[in-house]
């Protein structure tokens, strides 16, 4: 699973790549292209090397970094020239400079990490000797051509160029067959550095990576998780950084939310507005940004890893495949319960499953989908509104109205009765009263 | 002459065509062959392709550019790995084209290069910008005025007008046409207050009111009757970020309520209305303005058309340098 498979999950994860300051497009093309890690070993090395990057961070001075912050922006996709390379095609002057300068970035980024013992932290392996085949003269600036150093001959027709112009022509082809040689000869020095230049271009763009996942965290006020190893896990003061960052723009406070889950399915309960699918979103969105290495939004985290995350949200119909919210939806579910099947740690996020069908037969529907997850070796965490037996499930509920004012911390409950407050809530919506009202008036007739 | 001395006023200079085949290549190679390089560090770059040996719509000679030592070029791969000159690269920039990527790179000989270069507005700023970090302090653009060009050349400060028969072998037609063209380049600047906020708005329309306050305008296709919308009693200012045609502007002209607005379009490239409306949008009180504008240094001619025809070039001259109150120059006859 590569990140640009998941990045449209409606959990938010665009939100937080959005948020980070990548300098250079083939850092983000070489994020968005990695795998999800499912290791322990991955995920511990990952978040280590990020911990000095926050240090770094915390610690240099602003100017130190936008230097950083600069080179990092000159960070240029080569992979085409560096398989031509192996290919041992011989590279032309477009691509001879832009090994060189790589070669040269590279340097200059490892002598700036060297002076925060960064680069003890990050492998990039030196290219010295590539500037030395690529930069005869040792000016060590970053452009190219075919040197006169490299050939006397050469040298020599460019002499005469300058002196008789209007022989141009005829000595510019007798250089080029010379500078092809030194072409050829040059791609034959640097054949034996392919490994190098190319761990050099990923380590920069790791570089990119880390700077900027630290400055997200630093930003963003977002936490260093612990790796859970009973397959439990648990959030304490999470919150969800796009509703907060939307909240605090319209000068209000995000509630943070602290949860528990482990193989019991969960099952959370509370009134509408109550923010049950907030915290799923953001359950999902933190498994996601643990397993690709990011920061996670909350106070304390020890999260279990997954080898899969499945997020039902419910709502969306799907148009272009001719499916009903409704047909969607249970499609979706349908994937659960077949991935629950297979031998894989599964984490399963369901909200309000079956709310688009009648209340009867939903409540069915739900109470054996419980049922049949149960049973499961899975973390399954759903939310609903429908009034159903919670047998071994551990029961969540949105604290709900207090005072006026909505609570949105969970608490834990004894079964899953839904509150009642759908229509105390609709009123302080200002919705109309004739509606309201007349609704209060058919649930007396029903009690 | 004297126009090449009032280029080094400037940090960058497009060289703009009316036409195909109106001299512009020409002029690009008079401007280059003449710059005091002990003064000025230029780069020169085209928008679109540029420099092919033929034209490739009318199949007619067109020069090759010539690019004197020490010169900086910008050009794509294609057109860099068919240089015949020694050069040095300097950078190569993400910018693409249908050609590769825009390379930049010095002249170490002088020699012959096919021009090509960024091909929107905002690669051309950006390029202009990074040869700027060179050290560069003229960027030359040889850019085409067509419909077909999505960059603009009025990101540079001056400008240099190629025109001839090619757009039209009737003299005083040519003379007229031209003269409107001149018209739009010399449409004044909008003020201070209207650039800061309209400046980052690169589509839709918007209008300011007396307020200052800025509102995005609700569709108006050319369709609609008129030009209506709420609040535009309070109007100061309307800003179209795409092209300016006739039927907008009449709307705007036939509606009371929008009497003295100032209209305003990033820049003369966007404009495309015909020289009657202008006059009676002018004429019932309208103004027109734009965000960026070039200084335009002179005015080149062409008299010969594609097709063989030739006008009197010192006529033409004369006529033209009337109409527009600028030296106009015949680049080949001298």
């Amino acid at each position: 699973m590569q990140l640009k498979n998941v990045i449209e999950s409606p959990c938010g994860l665009r939100f937080m790549l959005d948020r980070l300051d990548l300098q250079s497009g083939f850092a983000r093309r070489w994020l968005l292209d990695s795998e999800m890690m499912t290791t322990e070993q991955e995920i511990t090395a990952c978040y280590d090397v990020l911990r000095h990057f926050v240090d770094f961070v915390r610690s240099t001075e602003p100017s130190f970094l936008n230097t950083l912050l600069f080179r990092l922006q000159g960070v240029k996709d080569i992979r085409t020239t560096i398989k031509n390379l192996r290919q041992s095609l011989t590279l032309d002057d477009i691509e001879l400079f832009e090994v060189k300068h790589l070669a040269i970035l590279s340097t200059e980024v490892v002598k700036l990490l060297k002076e925060h013992n960064l680069d003890k932290v990050v492998e990039i392996p030196s290219l010295d000797e590539v500037i030395t085949i690529l930069d005869p003269d040792g000016m060590m600036i970053a452009s190219f051509y075919i040197y006169d150093s490299y050939c006397e001959q050469l040298k020599d027709l460019r002499i005469q160029m300058r002196k008789n112009p209007d022989q141009q022509d005829e000595l510019l082809l007798e250089a080029a067959e010379i500078e092809e040689g030194v072409r050829e000869d040059l791609t034959r020095q640097l054949h034996s550095h392919v490994d190098d230049i190319e761990r050099a271009l990923v380590a920069l763009a790791k570089v990119d990576i880390d700077v900027a996942k630290a400055r997200q965290m630093v930003e963003l006020g977002l936490c260093f998780p612990s790796i859970s190893s009973d397959g439990s896990s648990c959030y304490k003061a999470m919150f969800h950084p796009q509703v907060k960052d939307a909240l605090s723009r319209a000068g209000k406070q995000f509630q943070p939310v602290n949860i528990c889950f482990a193989y019991r399915p969960t099952l959370i309960t509370g009134a509408n507005m109550g923010g049950k699918t907030v915290v799923l979103k953001t359950i999902t969105l933190c498994q996601y940004l643990f397993q690709f290495g990011f920061g996670i939004p909350a106070g304390e985290a020890c999260i279990a890893i997954k080898d899969e995350i499945m997020f039902c949200i419910g709502d969306e119909q799907s148009i272009e495949k001719g499916l009903s919210s409704f047909a969607a939806e249970m499609k979706n579910i349908d994937a659960v319960i077949k991935a629950s099947r297979e031998n894989r740690k599964l984490l399963a996020l369901i909200d309000e499953p079956a709310r688009t069908t009648n209340p009867t037969e939903g409540t069915a529907l739900v109470q054996a989908l419980l049922k049949v997850l149960a049973t499961k070796q899975m973390s399954l965490v759903m939310t609903t509104h429908y009034d159903i037996e919670p047998g071994s499930a551990y029961c969540l509920r949105v604290k709900g109205f207090d005072n006026g004012l909505m609570n949105y911390s969970l608490v834990e409950v004894e079964d899953g009765e839904v509150p009642h407050e759908a229509l105390n809530i609709a009123q302080s919506l200002g919705i109309d009263t004739e509606w309201i009202d007349l609704a209060r008036l058919e649930l007396e007739k029903t009690e | 002459m004297t126009f090449i001395d009032d280029i080094l006023n400037y940090d960058s200079l497009s060289i703009v065509g009316l036409q195909k085949n109106t001299g512009k290549t020409e002029c690009l190679k008079y401007v280059l062959a003449r710059l005091p390089l002990e003064q000025k560090r230029v780069a020169v770059t085209s928008i679109g392709i540029d420099g092919e040996t033929t034209d490739q719509v009318t199949r007619t000679q067109k020069p090759e550019i010539v690019l004197r030592e020490g010169m900086y070029f910008g050009t794509s791969e294609a057109h860099y790995r068919q240089r015949r000159l020694v050069s040095e690269l300097i950078d190569v920039s993400d910018e693409n084209t249908s050609l590769g990527r825009v390379v930049t790179a010095r002249a170490l000989t002088q020699g012959k290069i096919l021009l090509s270069g960024p091909s929107s507005t905002s690669g051309l700023q950006r390029w202009m910008n990074d040869v700027r970090r060179h050290g560069i302090n003229l960027a030359i653009v040889d850019g085409a005025l067509s419909r077909l060009s999505l960059a603009s050349p009025a990101v540079s400060q001056s400008m240099i007008l190629a025109t001839g028969a090619a757009f039209s072998i009737n003299m005083s037609q040519l003379v007229q046409r031209t003269a409107f063209v001149v018209d739009l380049i010399n449409i004044g600047v909008t003020n201070e207050r209207n650039m800061t906020l309209l400046g980052p708005l690169d589509k839709g329309m918007w209008w300011i009111d007396t307020d200052c306050e800025l509102h995005e305008m609700e569709a108006v296709t050319s369709l609609s009757q008129q030009v209506q919308f709420h609040g535009m009693e309070r109007c100061s200012t309307i800003y179209v970020a795409g092209a300016l045609v006739d039927s907008f502007l009449e709307k705007v002209r036939k509606n009371k309520s929008l009497k003295n607005v100032e209209l305003v379009v990033r820049d003369f490239t966007k404009i495309f209305v015909s020289p009657k409306q202008l006059r009676l949008f002018e004429k019932n009180g309208g103004k027109i303005k734009v965000l960026q504008k070039s200084k335009l240094i002179a005015v080149t001619v062409n008299p010969t058309s594609p097709s063989g025809y030739v006008l009197d070039s010192e006529m033409l001259c004369d006529k033209l340098s009337q109409a527009i109150n600028l030296p106009v120059y015949d680049l080949l006859k001298n």
